[in-house]
């Protein structure tokens, strides 16, 4: 067992104290010289032609100094297929395509020019769930695929298949079956800090942005095609991320506003600010994807998985982002959580004119635990056995392959379940307390836990630079978002170069000086770029030892010169001060540097600092700068047979509640909440419970009252009165963490990702334990109070 | 935001004067919680405000036998009032979920009854005290029962140039129990159903009896039948099973984003039952 | 229609001239460059935007300019002593994990001083109800509760100097 001296502390993190202080900059705090704001005018209609567009109005507005729409402006595409626009021409597909934008000199000028803004549409007939869309004479969405040939279905080409073994034979080999439907609503990241940009061209047009992101170096690929679009096909874009304000997924793709933002800034020549208000944050911005999941899974007489079978229907919205990508994702927990031989999963994604969804933490992993962990607990029950049982009968174990090509080696399922079983009193109370209203249930998960190779290049750079303090920037690729990501990096760092965290500043979120990042996703943050600290970090060392062999003993002969002269009676040790050490005779801990053999000898130590001003302030000095690009021995998975080992470890966990449900107004009450996840190994202490509480309590928010509804397109609740997100008083009952430590070969310190688990097996969790009170199973997320009456009234 | 004007009168005649002078694009504002959403979501439209926070003898409450209310009372104060807690407990529980700290500390039930919203949470409370309303204009003084002040949803029978600048109720008789419950979706929330009861004991026997739910019907309401169905008569678990069947039934309320017709109208027997217990016990 | 008002703002007077139909929100952050009291809705419904008035808390996004004449606000960036020395409850929050992204973070943090201000010893549900009109979507509120109860313990120790 390594004895850490700052891994697993409670060193509270660096970013705290500003935050505190309230001086972290945010994008909405920031200005820039001359600059404008940029508000969009967004359509009237869920999908209809696009007549005509009349700025004129909005144009002579004093104060307004541009007004763009799709007519005026070259035609830029985005998206994960490029099947959507910018600004929009010849019709719109959704309330929240962009019609047209303005820039003024303040905000309220901008406000009044959209409103001035006359759009002419012809109404067309829309589609607003897949079941619509799929019919026969459906209106299209898209009447032309991306590359211009026309479409006669609103199926997205973007198929996911996955199979393993023979689930048509297993099931007819099965000794039990549970099958059922299950269904997840659109759920709003709601990020208390709103999503913003602002971008100016400098004189060479050259693309500067400020952008709340999470992928600055994908997003300035992305920005640079925007310029190429607009005539600039050689320019450069440098993404800078201001402090963020929550991400959860929102910062996984460039959106319609930074474009608008770059094209109001090109037309002006001026910097252009876009912050979404809150409203535009839930109506304009891209949600969970939902999802419709049929799902029917098989084990033998003594309760051994044989097969499972899930097939998904899911709404794509009216353009394709990252919601119709989650399916790759849900394959890990569909193939690999517990062991199960044969797999069939297939997913039909479909155009509609709803709102098209992306990322949000967990990226369709809570979706997928939804349907298969609910589905577990039926499964146990017909063939009557106990679901902590069960579970633990089929658990992962280490150093397997999944049926994916997954290769597992750490894994602490077992003892999460275990952890929860023992903490919840489950033996104690499973189907012992009929009558009470209280019932205790669990869920698992399984989720990437090394990061996750969906784009050719996984890797992460780090550039150590020492100062002549002994101080260290640590520049990373990598975003802060609230996750901690600064905090794990400044204790790795700190811990493996041999300083204190104190010393170590760490700079992100700057294209132009930082190393290559492929994202801050996939929980993959601390995983990579603690990795490639450790890296660089094991060169500076050996730089510093290889300097300390030059310069430790001279030093310390002038070291005691100089107390001799100034302390007379101080006896010089007679030590042999002309020898020169080898590097490996040094160890530096604590940003002091001594030899291994005399650890303790107060006289044979130097701070870090001093062996780096003697290095450089010299003729031919030198100064120490290393860096490390880490890309994890993952892969992408195979796009015929969805395989591959696509991440370097995997994570798992179990989480469980006892609950009560009030039997007259249908309310869940959570009693005890108990989380325990395989972290590997614990980086920042702090930081790790606050995911860990955070996402419980997003899970919380997803199983009991978030739901995004929209009607016909339009959304219905798209403030924080009606978008209920759980508030302090809602959690009002203890949440017990074990993190258990399998301390993982491949993890940083053997740390594994951490930013995701918390939230995706809280609902199924929940949903068992209300089955247990009161004998009722809600298939549709959120559980509210309406539903579980309408459940009970049912049952008698 | 549309641009407004902002005036701040220091007396009730210079409320009056500005507003007949300002006409109709001009509002009265309180708190402004409720207001100033409405003009950020674009659903009203005013040139004008006109505050009554200088308005100095719209503040201030008493409780001596009588309790009085000044429509400009915070919400914050009535929380912490000991002499209203024992007064009426319902209007100080109404007060103590009433939105948040933040909102508590400048609305007001002035701001609150005159916003009319269904779901006001201390509409009920003030119901059920059968409490008089003190309504002025430009015109003269009006004294109003609450029960026929609410004209619809947002709607009172005030005239726009009038302001609410006193609630009244008469003290308590002994033997009186109050309460006031609330149902959200989420602990902060706007009622999907709130109700207050007030019961007069005998003993077992209820003598008196007044019930009131909101966010249930287009107004909130004073459930008559289910105070017919207990006055006189002792209160058993029976008769507080038809009380809760009964208000299930005299409610008219809707399906709309927050919930269901159904649910609320399930959820009206059970407060309504809930709340006639908790006024029992408290009943002294 | 404009005025000029004329407040305290963290201890020190300060002028502003504003639009009738500005919110204290506005005049912070737009005219004053006080940026550290934030907007999360703009409809009183998240309290990103809390400051202290007369040592209340309110939502400045809901709260008139015109109001704040002769008032005393005190917001965040008021919290922080001379030589950038943390507030208690600041300290509490840094030591204790109350603050991730840190958005909802001046909000929070007024809420929880106007709360200790009323009660230096509030219960673990006095807390809860105290921040209930501050939303949070990082913490789930666990290590912001528990950084309150650290900084009501250190208030014992160390009393409050800062203006209300």
């Amino acid at each position: 067992m390594t004895e850490f001296s700052f891994i697993g502390t409670e060193t509270p993190r660096p970013d705290a104290p500003d935050k505190a202080a309230g001086k972290a900059l945010y994008i909405h705090d920031l200005t820039r010289p001359g600059m404008l704001y940029g508000k969009i005018k967004f359509s009237d209609y869920a999908h209809a032609r696009i007549k005509h567009i009349d700025t004129s109005r909005a144009e002579k507005l004093p104060g307004v100094r541009a007004v763009i729409t799709g007519y005026n402006t070259p035609e830029i595409r985005i998206g994960f297929i490029r099947d959507n626009f910018v600004l929009k021409q010849g019709k719109v597909r959704q309330f929240r395509d962009e019609v047209a934008a303005v820039a003024a000199i303040d905000p309220e000028i901008a406000e009044e020019a959209v409103d001035l803004i006359r759009v002419e549409y012809e109404e067309l007939p829309g589609v607003f769930t897949p079941e619509e869309a799929l019919r026969e004479d459906a209106p299209l969405v898209h009447e032309v695929d991306v590359k211009g040939r026309p479409k006669t279905d609103n199926l997205v080409p973007v198929p996911w298949k996955f199979v393993a073994g023979d689930v048509e034979r297993a099931k007819d080999m099965a000794a039990y079956r549970a099958e059922d439907y299950f269904e997840t609503p659109l759920i709003q990241q709601s990020c208390m800090g709103t999503a913003g940009c602002i971008a100016e061209f400098d004189l060479q047009n050259n693309l500067l942005i400020h952008t709340k992101t999470q992928i600055p170096f994908l997003a300035q690929n992305d920005f640079n095609r925007a310029l190429a679009a607009i005539g600039l096909e050689g320019k450069n874009s440098r993404v800078i991320v201001p402090t963020l304000g929550g991400s959860f997924g929102t910062g996984l793709d460039t959106h319609g506003y930074e474009y608008i933002s770059i094209l109001l800034a090109y037309k002006t020549g001026r910097p252009v600010k876009i912050v979404l208000t809150r409203e535009e944050e839930f109506t304009a911005l891209s949600p969970r994807q939902p999802s419709k999941s049929h799902i029917i899974q098989g084990c033998d007489k003594e309760g051994k998985l044989l097969f499972r079978d899930i097939r998904m229907l899911l709404d794509n919205g009216a353009y394709t982002s990252w919601g119709a990508t989650t399916p790759s994702v849900m394959m890990l927990p569909i193939s690999s959580l517990y062991r199960v031989p044969n797999v069939f999963y297939d997913t039909k994604i479909v155009y509609t004119n709803n709102t098209y969804c992306q990322a949000m933490r967990g990226y369709g992993n809570p979706q997928a635990a939804w349907a298969l962990e609910s589905n577990m607990d039926q499964l146990a029950e017909a063939a009557g056995m106990d679901p902590y049982e069960f579970r633990r009968k089929n658990a992962n174990i280490p150093n397997d392959i999944s049926p994916m090509g997954l290769n597992i080696t750490t894994c602490g399922l077992k003892e999460c379940l275990d952890t929860v079983a023992e903490k919840l009193q489950w033996k104690e109370k499973r189907g012992k307390q009929k009558g009470t209203g209280r019932g205790v249930g669990m869920a698992s998960l399984f989720h990437v836990g090394g990061s996750g190779r969906v784009y050719r290049s996984d890797g992460t750079g780090i550039i150590l630079k020492l100062d002549d303090f002994g101080n260290v920037s640590v520049i990373s690729g990598g975003v802060e978002m609230g996750q901690g990501f600064n905090a794990a990096l400044s204790l790795a760092t700190a811990e493996a170069l041999g300083v204190t965290p104190d010393r170590v500043t760490v700079i992100s979120g700057d294209t132009a000086t930082c190393p290559w990042d492929v994202g801050t996703h996939a929980s993959r943050g601390a995983f990579t770029s603690c990795n490639a600290a450790i890296m660089a970090s094991e060169k500076a060392r050996r730089k510093v030892f290889e300097l300390a062999s030059e310069h430790f003993m001279p030093r310390i002969k002038s070291k005691m010169k100089r107390r001799k002269k100034k302390d007379p009676d101080f006896e010089v040790p007679d030590l042999d001060y002309e020898r020169i050490c080898d590097p490996s005779e040094f160890d530096m801990k604590e940003n002091m540097i001594f030899l291994k053999e005399e650890p303790e000898n107060p006289l044979l130590r130097l701070t870090l600092g001093d062996i780096l001003r003697e290095a450089h302030y010299k003729e031919q000095g030198t100064m120490i700068v290393t860096e490390a690009f880490y890309d994890p021995c993952n892969q992408m998975i195979d796009a015929k047979t969805c395989r591959g080992n696509l991440s370097a470890t995997y994570i798992f966990g179990t989480q469980g509640a006892e609950v009560e449900v009030d039997l007259e107004t249908g309310k869940v009450k959570v009693l005890n909440f108990v989380a325990a996840h395989d972290v590997g190994q614990v980086l920042s202490k702090q930081a790790i419970k606050g995911q860990i509480y955070g996402g419980v309590v997003q899970g919380l928010g997803y199983a009991l009252s978030e739901e995004y509804k929209t009607s016909r397109g339009k959304n219905q609740n798209s403030n924080f009165l009606d978008y209920k997100i759980l508030s302090a008083p809602d959690i009002d009952f203890p949440i017990e963490i074990e993190c258990v430590e399998t301390h993982d070969i491949e993890g940083p310190f053997g740390a594994k990702g951490v930013g995701e688990p918390g939230l995706v097996p809280t609902a199924p969790a929940i949903a068992n334990a209300v089955y247990d009170a009161v004998g009722v199973r809600i298939k549709s997320l959120p559980l509210t109070p309406e539903k579980i009456l309408e459940a009970l009234a049912q049952k008698e | 935001m549309k641009k407004f004007d902002y005036h701040q009168p220091q007396r009730l005649s210079e409320a009056f004067h500005l507003m007949e002078k300002l006409g109709e694009s001009a509002k009265y504002i309180a708190g402004g919680t409720d207001l100033i959403v409405r003009i950020k979501q674009k659903a009203i439209h005013p040139d004008a405000l006109i505050s009554l926070r200088g308005i100095e003898i719209l503040r201030g409450f008493e409780v001596n036998g009588e309790v009085s209310i000044g429509s400009m009372v915070l919400f914050r104060d009535i929380e912490r009032s000991e002499g209203l807690r024992k007064a009426c407990p319902a209007l100080v529980e109404a007060a103590t979920v009433l939105a948040n700290p933040q909102v508590r500390n400048v609305a007001t039930p002035g701001g609150n009854v005159s916003n009319a919203a269904p779901s006001a949470d201390c509409a009920p409370p003030f119901l059920v005290m059968e409490a008089m309303l003190t309504v002025e204009g430009p015109g003269g003084k009006r004294e109003i029962p609450i029960e026929d002040f609410f004209a619809g949803p947002g709607k009172t029978i005030m005239d726009p140039t009038e302001i609410l600048t006193r609630i009244r109720f008469p003290g308590t008789k002994k033997g009186t129990g109050t309460a006031f419950l609330k149902v959200g979706r989420t602990n902060q929330d706007i009622a999907i159903v709130n109700a207050a009861a007030l019961v007069v004991m005998e003993g077992k026997k209820c003598r008196n009896c007044r019930i009131a739910a909101g966010a249930v019907a287009p107004v909130p309401l004073r459930l008559k039948k289910v105070e017919t169905l207990l006055e006189d008569n002792e209160v058993d678990a029976e008769l507080l099973e038809e009380a809760a069947r009964l208000a299930a039934a005299e409610v008219q309320p809707i399906t709309d984003v927050r919930s269901t017709e159904e649910y609320r109208r399930h959820i009206s027997g059970v407060l309504v039952k809930k709340a006639i217990e908790q006024a029992m016990a408290r009943a002294r | 229609m404009k005025k000029e008002i004329h407040f305290t703002l963290n201890g020190y007077e300060v002028a502003a001239e504003v639009e009738a139909h500005k919110m204290l929100l506005n005049v912070l952050r737009e005219q004053l460059q006080v940026t550290g009291t934030k907007e999360g809705c703009g409809q009183g419904e998240c309290g990103a935007c809390t400051v202290l008035v007369g040592g209340l808390s309110v939502d400045s996004c809901l709260y008139p300019a015109f109001e704040v004449e002769g008032k005393s606000v005190t917001t965040i960036e008021g919290l922080v002593g001379e030589g950038n020395k943390l507030h208690p409850i600041q300290k509490a929050f840094v030591e204790n994990g109350g603050i991730q992204c840190g958005f909802c973070t001046p909000g929070m943090i007024m809420s929880a001083k106007a709360l200790l201000d009323e009660n230096s010893h509030p219960s673990e549900e006095e807390i809860r109800r105290g921040i209930s009109g501050n939303l949070c979507r990082c913490t789930g509120y666990v290590q912001i509760v528990e950084s309150i109860e650290k900084a009501a313990h250190m208030n014992e120790a160390a009393p409050d100097k800062s203006t209300t």
